[in-house]
This record gives structure tokens, C-alpha cells and sequence, in this order.
């Protein structure tokens, strides 16, 4: 889902007349405000520009260039793409979807078809605790009834907060059933942001999983009249709240016992009057602008996307998923939701959020979603632990990942693998690489894919040397999360791919992507001006612009605000760098600065654990991520990576001067949005001290500033930072 | 703990428990089974008897040793008490066994169980202390054990019973199960199988129940498994009784190998290398007993073919072959303690962990 909060990103036209008011937006959100409204001014030429601009900063030996969207058209007169044909049979035991199928209704069907199936695993206490069908549809059916008891009619909206676990889900079903709108919040959401969600919405339940969360519900409480009911499931801290607005899970499941006793027919009449153009979520997209729009998906929209989705990809009902990634992105939805329950395969919950990799790594799943930072994640875990490897073991490991590469570069080529490489490439498969597989956990996967953010080609080649069939998406919540995708037979990294199956791509004489396909959204909710702007004739604009290749791939370019101008016009894309630099295991995040400047700066975070055990391999004493980011082996070390990353970037891309921030960029301090991507314009204004120094001939700056922890608090922070200059 | 492949998860506990849980760990298994119980005792006879009947002859030896050592094992490595007389238990187990069948004409069946709940009660006795007493003086109070049950009990009064001399006389034809004699190596090898495997599959079980469990505790930290509510002293026992009893089994499966038992066969040095198997083996592991009982057995034998093997270069040596020896299996032992000081057991665990984490080191 590249570019999925993209919505109001890079319209060609409308970019130039809203950029300038964009500078005084709202709370929290508007990280890109100030950039866009500078960046706005060219709006217009950017569209034309981005291709050339891309072609400029990705030049480097191996690639092959990138033709630009102009040439395209002019070429091949091809502007439109739709799914190949041979792909569109549909396989096996497909569900049809109906104007009359809702999700409840496939809920009830499969719950008996599979019945005593494993459906959802929760790690707890060490063992995954299992759920079968028939569990589920216990639980779904209690909790229906108990909503319906308490008053939840059909269209009411019902807000949920938490982590990702069997509860979670079980009450977004329950709530469906009744035929509420169901609307996630992301569980580190601050208070304003739920709070405006909540009013937002209308949301008349809020079902929390915790303490933490139900300290959240109950502030927000006096500025949300229509708020009735906070119900929590997580019994732990919760032993002294008696106020009357909160009710534990367990309680509505009661009472919808009850009701099912006293009327046994209610839950199928309830499921029954659904129909498919029923709206089934309420979707938030985090705002890089302004206040969040909520996004309204039917169920058909949800049924129809994963439906889609499986034609390209089937999964089969004995495939093990993991949920982990926030209910609240439209991705996990789409997975745990709509294709969860159309192939029934089972959902898996990990234990807390730290043990994610660990669990995923004993479950092993048949397919998985997630956003580039996991896959980032999980490359620099095995960077680390090479690094920490002995001579034969790096050697081997250097052999084996080098033929994986050549061989995945093979496959990008569409050129057949020699035979001999294809020997070399068995063996290392089985020496090496199947052995790197298991460490990540993905030696049964079939499928990996990658959306939401940009994944440099240096990640994206390391996964399919490692023999893991990692795919791009492309989509964004209004088109229910995904419309483009990587074939596993015809895979290119500089692409994302075709679209799916009854989805129809279109590239707008201005360069914009628009889409239709049955999964377009229903229209922004409360904000017929915004669905205007988005939706016409069924196309959804996307606001992304991007051109088609000469085998109908998508080129997508980041939003093309992410192409910068340097002071003498010279283009840069500051998230390709970023992402260039990131694939170092010593930097976890990077911030690229330049834009109308005379040459490129950045900001690193260090890697705490991995600097830090470099740091106590040499011996080099700290005690706190600012005292090790301020090191000056350290900067050695980064400033090395560095001048790796500069050789393959052209001159004017190159990162001049760079510093070491004294803390990691955290989306609590509004850094980051939700989906860790950063706001750059919040960040130019919060380190503007640090701006200035990069471009003075400083060689140090003084920090001071505030930090808020996820609680509320602040705390100050006095500290000089090192300005590093890189050699060349 | 051992490194699961990626893909192995567990919905109950009893999952979480198992042994083999993976296909390459049956098969494993399955290799060994076959090895012991086919392979060693009936393909290698056929290749060459007096080979085959040489190696049997040594694994009942290691699999004597290993019966003896897994007592001390639960004690000194689970349970944390230290033993130096364990050799005692052993004999306890030998006489009562011999004396069943010889004075009472029991069948060896039934002395078996009795010689094991002799020398676990035996334990107990010799365990009381081990309220009170920790670490040097529990091992002069074990020491007791030895001196008082094998030199003085033993010799003195039991070996006299029946006026046969000290040394009981085991005739051909008293050993036997039903109407099958336990004489050729082959029958005291099967016997040997059947009690290891059975006495190691009890332990294993019993150190991943809450026994095994508040044995651990008190090994790690007495008073705080007391805080918890381990009745130390209950389980210090409990412990000392399995001990004596694996022990008495022991005895009396050696029975099979001696012509006649008397008390030399439990010397303070038995105790002793009990204590050194599971040294080298490694502590607190039941691989190392196993291991450690194969380097006991062993390593003596590779060295006398070593030294042989010398002979035709140094003829001098002959007379000095056997101190040569001991001379040999010293050094071993302490470049043993130098270099792997965390016994086989640890070496085995790293070799597996080398290829579990394969091509990184953790």
C-alpha cells in the first residue's frame, strides 16, 4: 500500500491551489504541510517531471533506466492496464459474492464448514491457545446479542482500540453481525486523535482492550456525548474502575447468552438483514494532512478485494497467518478479514508486541503483509548476527547470499538461469540460505508482501536472494488496500506490479494513477467535498503519480513531493537515500534534508542494540543511546556507511554533512505518523537548530528540547549534538 | 533450552513437554533404537564373534556405569548434594539381590525391585543428615555411608551370612529371568538395554514433573525453594531414595557380570568415579551421564590399544603397561577439566547449537 494515506499527497492539479493554505493546518497531522506548500509552487511541472527526476536519483551501473511516463504514452500509446486474462479463472470452492453476502453471513457459513478447525491461535503463557470455528462463532454470536442487548442498532458505529488478539476481533465481528460500522483506532493513538476519531464517527461503543485504553476512553468521556458504553476485555489494573459507563466483555457476552435463550432466532435474523453495499468499516487514514478523513468500505468492497486478491495468490484453509500489525491499517483488515475468512486459513496471535519476530518465527506462515520496516527489521537482524559470525561462517554466507542475488536478478530480468548457476544456487540453498530462511522464520512462506512504505531495491533483492517470494503492493484504504501486485512469476523490483483481477488502472493525462474495480470505497464519511474530489465515475483518484511500462507494470513514484530540488534545481528523492542508508544495520532511521539547499544533509538514529554491541566489541564505555550516538568512533562507523551508500548515488544526491540525534524518531512525538513514516515538515520545525548547524560551518549544535512520553509527560532535553562532515 | 526449526508451535502444554518434537529427532531416534537393539548385539557378532562378544562386554560395563552415575547425577547435579558414597548403594543393591537368590532362592525378578527398595531406604537413612548439614560436611557424612555400609555392614556381618567366606560364589544357572539364564553377553546386554532405557526414560520424567522441579529449586537456591514451599527436607529425601535405588538396581544387574561378589567390587574408589563420570559427562544433564559413563568405559581401552600399539617400538613398556595406563586416563582427565570444564554434555549441546543457529552464532 504504497502511498496509501497518499489521498492528499500529490494531485497534479489541485496540489498547486491547496498547498499554500495547507501550512496552518490542524493538530498533530500535518507533517507535510509546510513542505507541500513550498513544494506546491511546482506542483504542476513535478507531474510531468517525476520519471526524469526518478531516472536522476536512482541512476546507479546495474540498473536499467526508467523511461518516463511520457516516452511511455508516446511509445506504446498505453495508459491503461488491467489484470492479465489467463490470470482471471477463478479457483476452487471460490466464494461468490453476491449483492446479498456480507461478511457476517460468509462468517456463518464457514464457522460451519470448518466448526472443529483450529480459527484463531492467541500466545498465552507460552503455548498458542487455540480457537476453533465453532469457538468463534460462539463467542461472535454472545457478544452480537449482548451488543444488540445494550442497544447497538444497525448503522451505529462502534469504535475499537487495542492490540491485535482474538478479542479484538471476535467484538469487530460481533459488531458486524449487528450490522454496526466498525471503526479501528491505532492503540497509540493520543487522546485528541481518539478523541476526534470517536466524535468523528459517532461512535456510540468504544470497546478498549485494557487499562491503558479504557484511561483513554474514560478522559475522552465528558467531550463525547454520544459515547455510551467503554467496554474492556484485559481484566489486569482494572479491579477498581466502577464507573458505571464501563462494562467488561464477558458481561455483554452474558446477557447475549441470555437473549439467545430467550429468543433463538434473533442473530440469524440480525445477519440477515445485511446486505452488501452495507458499510462494514469506517477507516481513518492517519493524516500527513490536515484532520483524518474516515473512508467508509462496504462489506462487498472487502469481500470483493480479498476475493481479488486470492485469484493472483490462492491460500488454502490449512495456511497459518500472523496478525500482527495494528487492526487499524486497512492491510491487516485485509488480511485477518476478508481473505481469513474466504480461505479460512487460521490467524495466529503473537504474545505481546516485543515477541512478534519471535513468534512469527515458531509459527512460520504459509503468507504474510507487512509494512518495508519489518522486512528492514528482519534484514538488519541477520546483518547483525553476520557481522558477529565467524570467517568461514561470513564467507560462506557472502557466497551464498551473492548467487542468491545473482540468481534473483535473473528472475527480474525474465532470463534464464544458466545451469550451472542454477547447481551453485541449489547448493547454496540448502548450505546457507534455507538456513536464513528459518532464522527469519519464513521457510514455509509463499507469499511475502510488502506495502505502505517505499522498500529500497538493496532490501527488496536481499529477500529474493534468500529465496522468499517478497511482492510490492500497491493500494491505498479507498480501494480497500490493494490494486496492484507483483506476479510471482513476473516480478520487478522498480514496479509494483499489475493490477488485480476486475481492476481497471488508468494514468490521467497529468500522470495521476486512478483505479476503479468493485473494491473502490463508498465515499469519505461527513465529507461529500473530499469524495468528490476522490471519486468520479467510479475512478478512484489516487493522488500517487506513476506510469505504466511496456509490460503494464505500475511505476509508482512516492508521491512526487518526495523528489526534492537542491538550491540549483537539481533533483534528489530524499526517501530513496533514506532508504538506501537504512539497509546499514547501524541505522535504524534516517531523516534526509536538502530541499532548496545547496547539497544534501542528514539526521541518523543509531541502532542502539546493534551500535551498542559494536560499541562494547571495542570496548568504546556509554550509558545512554545520546551518550552512544555522540561518540566519535561512532560517527566513524556511520560516516563509513555513509560514503558506501554516496558511490552509487549521484553527485548532487550525496549526503555532504550528517548528525547523530540523541534519541530515535518516535511517532509519539509526532516524528513519525502511525505508519512510521516521517513528517518532515514537523521535523524541520522541531530540529530547526539542527537544520541551521548542518548548513553553517558549525561543527556542533546545542540541543534543547522537550520530549512527551506516551503518557503525557515531558521531559527536557539540554544536549550538543557533533556535525560530521563525510568525506569524499 | 533447545532451538526449535522455524514452524514448530504448541497448543497445550503436553506439546510443549515432548521429547521428539521434530521428524529429524524420531528419526534420529529411530537410528539409535536400531543401533542398540540390532546393530550392536546381532549385525556385529556376525561380522566377528569375539569382536561382537568384546564390544557387548563393554556396553554392559558402560551401561553398569550408567545405571550407578544417574544417582549421583539426581543427587550432586539436580538436587544438589554432594555424594562420596555411592558405592555403597550399589553393594547394598548387590547383596541383597545375591543374598535373595542364594539364601532365600528367590527368583533374580523379584530381587531386583527388593535390592532397589533396600538401598533406596538404605539412602534415606544415609540422607538424614542432609537436613541439617550442607555442602563439605554433607560429603563426610556420605562418606560415612561408604565406610560404615561396605567396610564395616558388609563385610563384617553380611558377607559371614551363610558361612560361604567372603566371597559369594555366583554358580551358572542362579541368575535367571524365568526359564531364560542371564550368562552370554548377548542376554546381560538386552538386560543391561531394557533397565538403562527404563531407568533413564523414569528420571527424565521425573525431572519434568514438580519432583524434578523442586529438586532443581533446592539445588539452586535452598531457601528460596523453602520460601516457595518445597518441603526441602521431604524432597532432599525423595531424592536421596530414587538415587539409592537406581543404585541398587545397579548392583544388582552386575550380579550378571561377576562370578562371585564380594566387597571389593564396592570399593571408595567406585564412589569416586561416579562422582568423576559425571564430571567429565557434565553436571546437571543426563546426556552426561551418558557420555561420561562412555568415557569411563572407554578411553581406558583406547589407551590400552594405544599402548599396545607402542609395544613392538618399546618393548620395555610391557611390564609398565597397566600404571602406563592410569598414567594416561590421569592426564585425560585433567586436560579434560581444563578444556571442557562444562563436561560432554556442554560440548554435545554446543555442536547441536552450532548447527541449530548455522550460519550465525546465536
Amino acid at each position: 500500500m504504497r502511498g496509501e494515506r497518499a489521498r492528499e499527497g500529490a494531485r497534479g492539479r489541485e496540489r498547486a491551489r491547496e498547498g499554500g493554505e495547507g501550512g496552518e493546518g490542524g493538530e498533530g497531522g500535518e507533517g507535510e504541510e509546510g513542505a507541500r506548500g513550498r513544494r506546491g509552487r511546482r506542483g504542476r511541472e513535478r507531474a510531468q517531471e517525476g520519471g526524469e527526476g526518478r531516472e536522476d536519483v536512482m541512476a546507479e551501473p546495474s540498473s536499467r533506466p526508467i523511461q518516463t511516463q511520457d516516452k511511455i504514452i508516446e511509445q506504446n500509446g498505453k495508459n491503461r492496464a488491467v489484470s492479465p486474462a489467463s490470470k482471471q479463472t477463478a479457483p476452487m470452492h471460490e466464494v461468490s459474492v453476491t449483492d446479498e453476502l456480507t461478511i457476517p453471513k460468509l462468517f456463518i457459513h464457514k464457522a460451519h464448514e470448518y466448526a472443529d478447525k483450529v480459527a484463531l491461535r492467541e500466545k498465552e503463557f507460552g503455548i498458542w491457545r487455540p480457537t476453533t470455528w465453532r469457538e468463534y462463532f460462539e463467542r461472535v454470536r454472545a457478544l452480537a446479542l449482548g451488543f444488540h442487548a445494550l442497544g447497538l442498532r444497525r448503522g451505529d458505529k462502534v469504535a475499537l482500540i487495542g492490540d491485535n488478539r482474538p478479542e479484538g476481533l471476535f467484538c469487530e465481528m460481533a459488531a458486524l453481525c449487528v450490522g454496526a460500522v466498525v471503526v479501528w483506532i491505532y492503540q497509540e493513538a493520543l487522546l485528541d486523535e481518539v478523541e476526534y476519531i470517536v466524535n468523528h464517527a459517532d461512535a456510540r461503543f468504544l470497546i478498549a482492550e485494557g487499562q491503558e485504553e479504557v484511561d483513554k476512553g474514560l478522559q475522552i468521556l465528558p467531550h463525547a456525548p454520544q459515547l455510551e458504553k467503554i467496554i474492556w476485555d484485559d481484566p489486569k489494573g482494572m479491579r477498581h474502575y466502577t464507573q458505571p459507563s464501563l462494562m467488561p466483555v464477558n458481561e455483554v457476552e452474558r446477557r447475549g447468552n441470555e437473549l439467545q435463550i430467550a429468543e433463538p432466532d434473533l442473530f440469524n435474523e440480525l445477519v440477515g438483514q445485511g446486505q452488501g453495499s452495507d458499510i462494514a468499516l469506517l477507516f481513518y487514514t492517519s493524516g500527513t494532512t490536515s484532520k483524518p478523513k474516515g473512508a467508509l468500505l462496504s462489506h462487498r468492497n472487502l469481500l470483493k478485494m480479498g476475493q481479488n486478491l486470492m485469484r493472483v495468490d490462492p491460500y488454502y484453509s490449512s495456511d497459518d497467518f500472523v496478525s500482527f500489525l495494528p487492526f487499524a491499517w486497512i492491510g491487516e483488515q485485509m488480511m485477518s478479514l476478508s481473505c481469513g475468512l474466504q480461505a479460512g486459513f487460521t490467524i495466529n496471535f503473537p504474545e505481546e508486541p516485543e515477541t512478534v519476530m519471535h513468534d512469527l518465527r515458531a509459527i512460520a506462515p504459509h503468507t504474510m503483509f507487512s509494512s518495508a520496516r519489518l522486512y528492514e527489521q528482519m534484514a538488519r537482524s541477520l546483518q547483525v548476527k553476520y557481522a558477529d559470525s565467524t570467517r568461514l561462517k561470513r564467507a560462506l554466507y557472502q557466497w551464498a547470499v551473492g548467487l542468491g542475488g545473482e540468481i534473483a536478478d535473473k528472475k527480474f530480468a525474465h532470463a534464464k538461469t544458466p545451469p550451472l548457476l542454477r547447481v551453485q544456487g541449489w547448493l547454496a540453498d540448502k548450505l546457507v540460505l534455507r538456513a536464513l530462511r528459518d532464522q527469519l522464520g519464513l521457510t514455509r512462506i509463499r507469499n511475502a508482501y510488502t506495502g505502505g512504505s517505499f522498500m529500497s531495491p538493496d532490501h527488496f533483492r536481499f529477500f529474493h536472494a534468500i529465496g522468499v517470494n517478497l511482492k510490492q503492493i500497491y493500494g491505498q484504504t479507498e480501494i480497500s488496500g490493494i490494486s496492484v501486485l507483483h506476479r510471482s512469476d513476473d516480478i520487478n523490483p522498480e514496479t509494483v506490479g499489475l493490477p488485480l483481477p476486475e481492476t481497471e488502472l488508468q494514468i490521467s493525462p497529468e500522470g495521476e494513477i486512478l483505479a476503479r474495480s468493485p473494491a473502490v470505497f463508498e465515499g469519505y464519511y461527513k465529507d461529500p467535498e473530499a469524495t468528490r474530489k476522490t471519486l468520479h465515475e467510479g475512478w478512484l483518484h489516487s493522488g500517487d503519480t506513476g506510469f505504466l511500462d511496456d509490460r503494464g507494470h505500475l511505476v509508482f513514484f512516492d508521491r512526487s513531493k518526495d523528489i526534492m530540488l537542491l538550491s540549483d534545481a537539481r533533483k534528489f528523492s530524499p526517501v530513496y537515500i533514506e532508504s538506501r542508508l537504512k539497509f546499514s544495520p547501524y541505522i535504524k532511521d534516517v531523516w534526509i534534508i536538502g530541499d532548496q539547499k545547496p547539497f544534501v544533509t542528514a539526521v541518523l538514529c543509531i541502532d542502539y542494540n546493534v551500535v551498542g554491541r559494536w560499541a562494547e566489541s571495542r570496548g568504546i564505555a556509554y550509558t545512554s543511546y545520546p551518550e552512544l550516538s555522540q561518540q566519535a568512533p561512532v560517527y566513524e562507523l556511520i560516516e563509513k556507511d555513509i560514503r558506501r551508500v554516496n558511490q552509487r548515488l549521484p553527485e548532487s544526491a550525496r549526503v555532504r554533512r550528517f548528525v547523530n540525534l540523541f534519541k530515535e524518531f518516535d511517532a509519539d512525538d509526532a516524528e513519525l505518523t502511525r505508519t512510521r513514516k516521517l513528517r518532515r515538515a514537523f521535523l524541520h520545525d522541531r530540529y530547526s537548530a539542527i537544520v541551521v548547524a548542518l548548513y553553517a560551518d558549525a561543527n556542533s549544535v546545542q540541543i534543547d528540547t522537550v520530549i512527551t512520553y506516551e503518557g503525557g509527560q515531558a521531559a527536557h532535553i539540554q544536549t550538543a549534538l557533533r556535525i560530521q562532515d563525510v568525506v569524499r | 533450552m533447545m532451538r526449535l526449526p522455524a514452524g514448530i508451535y504448541h497448543e497445550t502444554y503436553r506439546q510443549d513437554q515432548q521429547w521428539w518434537q521434530t521428524r529429524f529427532v524420531w528419526a534420529r531416534m529411530l537410528f539409535l533404537f536400531l543401533l542398540l537393539f540390532v546393530v550392536l548385539p546381532l549385525g556385529l557378532p556376525m561380522l566377528d564373534a569375539s569382536i561382537g562378544r568384546y564390544v557387548l562386554g563393554l556396553a554392559n560395563l558402560v551401561g553398569y556405569f550408567i545405571l550407578g552415575a544417574l544417582g549421583v547425577q539426581l543427587l550432586i547435579g539436580y538436587t544438589g548434594q554432594i555424594t562420596l558414597g555411592h558405592a555403597a548403594f550399589i553393594a547394598v543393591g548387590a547383596y541383597v539381590s545375591a543374598l535373595g537368590m542364594l539364601q532365600f532362592g528367590l527368583p533374580y525378578p523379584v530381587t531386583l525391585p527388593l535390592a532397589a527398595i533396600a538401598s533406596g531406604l538404605w539412602s534415606v537413612l544415609f540422607g538424614l543428615p542432609s537436613a541439617r548439614v550442607k555442602g563439605y560436611y554433607l560429603i563426610m557424612t556420605t562418606m560415612t555411608a561408604q565406610f560404615v555400609t561396605v567396610g564395616f555392614i558388609i563385610t563384617q556381618y553380611v558377607a559371614q551370612v551363610g558361612g560361604r567366606g567372603v566371597a559369594f560364589s555366583l554358580p551358572p544357572g542362579t541368575i535367571t529371568f524365568g526359564p531364560f539364564p542371564v550368562e552370554s553377553e548377548l542376554s546381560k546386554y538386552y538386560l543391561m538395554l531394557v533397565l538403562v532405557i527404563g531407568a533413564l526414560v523414569v528420571v527424565a520424567n521425573l525431572l519434568r514433573t514438580r519432583v524434578g522441579r523442586a529438586w532443581v529449586a533446592i539445588r539452586d537456591n535452598d531457601i528460596a525453594a523453602e520460601v516457595l514451599g518445597v518441603n526441602v527436607v521431604r524432597y532432599k529425601l525423595l531424592a536421596y531414595f530414587v538415587a539409592g535405588a537406581l543404585g541398587g538396581i545397579a548392583g544388582a544387574y552386575w550380579l550378571t557380570s561377576l562370578s562371585a561378589v564380594s566387597p571389593e567390587h564396592f570399593e571408595f574408589a567406585l564412589s569416586l568415579e561416579l562422582v568423576g563420570m559425571i564430571l567429565i559427562g557434565g553436571v546437571g544433564s543426563l546426556y552426561g551421564v551418558v557420555f561420561g559413563a562412555l568415557f569411563w568405559a572407554l578411553v581406558p581401552e583406547a589407551i590400552q590399544f594405544g599402548v599396545a600399539g607402542l609395544y613392538p617400538f618399546f618393548p620395555e613398556l610391557f611390564g609398565k603397561l597397566s600404571p602406563l595406563r592410569l598414567v594416561a586416563f590421569g592426564l585425560a582427565i585433567i586436560l579434560f577439566l581444563l578444556y571442557e570444564p562444562k563436561g560432554l554434555a556442554y560440548r554435545w549441546w554446543q555442536i547441536k547449537n552450532y548447527i541449530h543457529l548455522w550460519p550465525f552464532s546465536y
